[in-house]
């Protein structure tokens, strides 16, 4: 019996988790409570957040595991430093000083933050929790593990065979021949931001077409084995480039994209040429995880495949390793990203300490609850208007078929970084006008970007090819739009004819599954729209003061706060 | 009896003679006006983030109200600053800029209710002060659009540095609100002071890695040639 936290942070995506007796009490991104995106920070308030979620001390932390291993980070740090001298003298001593100055005296760092004795502090290591997070909340008792992101300690993919709670190393592929700094090189170069414009790649790529194959095979060389090579000339990440890559690849695919210019796919020869570019990294993304997930596949000859690492993100990707890599099933963590290495950190403490693996991840809501008190009384002082709802299901499907956008705010928020019922904005699926509207009014986005939809289990094989498999609760593949109907999906169809599929169990707690079955009841469609909780550039809400705060600046139609319903005052 | 005026601070005139005299450098080239509105977004965007912790954190659910009303308000101002600079850049052919982004110092946790108010009422001040100085140096200078941005924000600048002046007296009288904005203008020398300590020791600690540098050449030498290249799989851990 034991209480471990584990923690992820001084990178990217800051997260904490709690473990208590083998169960996954808790689990939540720094960036939902300090309203930073991707928040780079340690986890103090996650870290809180969690002792209060569990009703826990610090005191009664049996341990704190940090989800990797600073020294071997400094090592890798180092030899890739001399490795690119003279290159390197720009970056040199910002390198050391991050590493010297904050990162090596991590595990003190945390034995402060947290409370407890340094000795209870301990590193994992990076691709280790990245498959334990996978591997150990999976459906599957026997499974390959694939591990893809930019860089974790020195190695950037990794190959597990898991079984029960075991998790044996097979292969790892070093640093920097990494799939996660390519797409981020390419992220960079298409003029968004590194670790946060990588899902707009993603959604790019649908439009355009994999022209370049002959440019990126200069790029990365993938090999028969599985293993593939980036072309050091390209990338820049010793030398410190900013941007991840050098000059030579604007030689190679053109000017790069100026950030923050909008988007005209239909008018610019430029932006379709990027469009191509997208493609082309997208499709060769796919085949370098298809040559790995089959190599795994002949090296454990298991049934099951779990994902974990930024890359495994990549829902288009995880749609085809589901259908010709070879396994039965197919499973990846939501919180895939650095933040899941918290959750696995805690879970390998558990399974350390003799408690074994926690049931299968039926749902993702370990966050914190919304109160929705305090919500009625800061409305009154924001001079929203609250209403008591009877049925607040039926109050949501009211609104949706009147056409309206609403947010939905119930229970605890989502681990990971979609929206999957309980911090959501919802509206119906078929409507162009609707979907535009929350791009450019409220979401802000680039307009190729597309909306996901939701739809009870039972009837999403009806709407969508390949759905409901391991993935679609989480919304971590995507599926094919039947053709019959597109139309009638217009708003949650990609160009390509695919959707972010999310199923829902109808038999599922909280308020989208009611309201999918309403406006089944309504309309036979048992799909609605569902999108984040978030204003542009804002981490998904948390709390109701970043709920109440989301209504008062973007013009939906109604927010729903568990069983009351806010709405701006005309 | 009517009740007392509440005390405002006065402003530095310094503040308005640094805006001139940066304003006349900064506002001289398209791109150094990028700049400069960037910076602005990202130090809207740090008071944003401030005051939601503020809102979150205030046990009075009318201030809490304020500081978030105060937030939404910094989030608007930070998006119309980085897209009047991305628009500069633009027109200057400069690189874009990313979105806006900046670290929360948890001030509310840090100083204290009182305190906080005190340091968001000098920065709003002197905000409202620099904003004016530079919208009127734009109009002189014919740059309508950039100046209406500033006196587009104005108006709000006015009006946070009223609600938190009467915060301040409300919570601390007029003898405490003196105090507090005392001592965060004490405060902020002292910080200032710190970040120029800061920055005159990064730059030895670079001139000092620079010689480090140059005597890891041998070590980087060998591992040149005696290093093995690392790719394909690896069965090591």
């Amino acid at each position: 019996m034991a209480a471990i936290l584990g923690i992820s942070g001084l990178y990217h995506d800051a997260a904490a988790a709690l473990v208590i007796d083998g169960q996954v009490v808790a689990a939540i991104q720094e960036e939902r409570l300090s309203r930073i995106k991707n928040d780079p920070s340690l986890p103090r308030l996650a870290v809180a957040a969690c002792l209060r979620q569990g009703g826990i001390r610090a005191e009664d932390l049996s341990a704190v595991l940090f989800y990797e291993s600073p020294y071997r980070k400094l090592e890798r740090v180092l030899h890739w430093l001399l490795q690119a001298y003279p290159a390197s003298a720009r970056h040199f001593s910002k390198a050391l000083s991050a590493q010297l100055g904050e990162k090596l005296w991590v595990l003190d760092q945390v034995a402060e933050l947290v409370g407890v004795p340094r000795a209870r502090v301990r590193p994992t290591s990076h691709h280790l929790s990245h498959a334990a997070s996978a591997f150990l909340v999976s459906p599957y008792q026997d499974a390959a593990i694939l591990t893809v992101d930019g860089v974790g300690e020195d190695v950037t993919t990794a190959l597990y065979r898991g079984t029960g709670t075991r998790i044996e190393p097979l292969l790892s592929l070093p640093y920097p021949h990494s799939l996660g700094l390519l797409y981020a090189a390419i992220t960079a170069y298409l003029g968004f931001e590194v670790n946060e414009g990588e899902h707009k790649v993603m959604g790019l790529a649908a439009l355009g077409q994999p022209r370049y194959r002959q440019e990126f095979e200069r790029l990365i060389q993938l090999h028969a084995d599985g293993s593939f090579e980036l072309a050091a000339r390209y990338f820049s990440y010793e030398a410190g480039g900013e941007l991840g890559f050098s000059p030579a690849l604007e030689q190679l695919l053109g000017p790069r994209r100026t950030p923050g210019t909008p988007w005209a796919l239909e008018t610019s020869e430029a932006d379709r040429r990027y469009a191509d570019v997208a493609a082309t990294l997208q499709s060769v993304t796919e085949d370098a995880l298809l040559e790995l997930a089959r190599r795994a596949k002949r090296e454990t000859g298991a049934d099951a495949l779990c994902l974990a690492g930024g890359v495994a993100l990549n829902a288009v990707a995880n749609r085809r390793l589901l259908r010709e890599a070879g396994f039965a099933h197919v499973f990846v963590q939501p919180a895939a990203g650095d933040a899941g290495g918290a959750l696995g950190a805690a879970l390998l403490g558990a399974v350390e300490a003799g408690d074994g693996r926690p049931p299968p991840l039926a749902h993702v809501a370990l966050g914190e609850p919304i109160k929705v008190d305090e919500a009625r009384a800061l409305a009154h002082h924001l001079g929203l208007s609250a209403e008591q709802l009877t049925d607040p299901a039926a109050s949501v499907c009211e609104l949706l078929l009147q056409g309206g956008i609403v947010g939905v705010c119930n229970g605890a928020f989502e681990w990971g970084p979609r929206a999957l019922g309980q911090r959501s904005l919802l509206a119906l699926p078929g409507s162009l006008a609707t979907r535009e509207r929350l791009n450019r009014v409220i979401k802000q986005r680039e307009p190729f970007r597309p909306f996901a939809p939701a739809v009870l289990r039972e009837r999403a094989a009806e709407f969508f090819s390949d759905a409901p498999n391991d993935l679609t609760p989480f919304m971590t593949s995507v599926c094919d739009v039947r053709p019959l109907h597109r139309q009638a999906l217009a708003g949650v169809t990609h160009a390509d004819g695919t959707a972010r599929v999310q199923t829902v169990n109808a038999t599922a707690q909280g308020l989208l599954p009611a309201v999918l079955s309403g406006l089944e009841r309504a309309t036979g469609v048992p799909i609605a729209l569902n999108t984040s909780l978030n204003g542009p550039g804002e981490p998904i809400v948390a709390h109701a003061t970043d709920a109440l705060a989301f209504l008062s600046a973007h013009a939906i139609d109604g927010l729903v706060i568990e069983d009351y319903l806010f709405r701006r005052r005309s | 009896m009517a009740a007392p005026a509440p005390w405002t601070p006065r402003l530095p005139l310094w503040v308005r003679v640094f805006a001139w005299l940066g304003g006349q450098w900064a506002f001289r080239s398209e791109r150094r006006a990028a700049r400069l509105l960037q910076g602005f977004a990202c130090t809207e965007e740090q008071s944003q983030l401030e005051l939601r912790q503020a809102a979150r954190d205030c046990p009075d659910e009318r201030r809490r109200a304020r500081y978030l009303r105060h937030a939404l308000d910094e989030t608007r101002h930070a998006h119309a600053f980085s897209e009047h600079a991305r628009g500069l850049a633009r027109a200057a052919g400069a690189a874009g800029f990313a979105p806006p982004s900046a670290g929360c110092e948890r001030l509310y946790e840090r100083l204290g209710e009182l305190r906080f108010l005190a340091f968001v009422h000098v920065g709003e001040q002197r905000g409202r002060a620099e904003f004016e100085t530079y919208a009127r140096l734009l109009r002189k200078r014919g740059a309508g659009a950039t100046a209406q941005l500033f006196e587009d924000l104005i108006a709000d600048e006015r009006q946070h540095e009223a609600y938190t002046a009467q915060l301040l007296n409300e919570l601390a009288g007029a003898d405490g609100a003196r105090r507090a904005v005392r001592w965060v203008r004490r405060w902020q020398a002292w910080r200032e002071f710190r970040r120029r300590g800061r920055r005159l020791a990064r730059t030895l600690y670079n001139v000092t890695m620079l010689f480090v540098y140059v005597t890891l050449a041998p070590f980087a030498l060998t591992l040149r040639l005696f290093g093995k290249p690392q790719r394909g799989f690896s069965r090591e851990f």
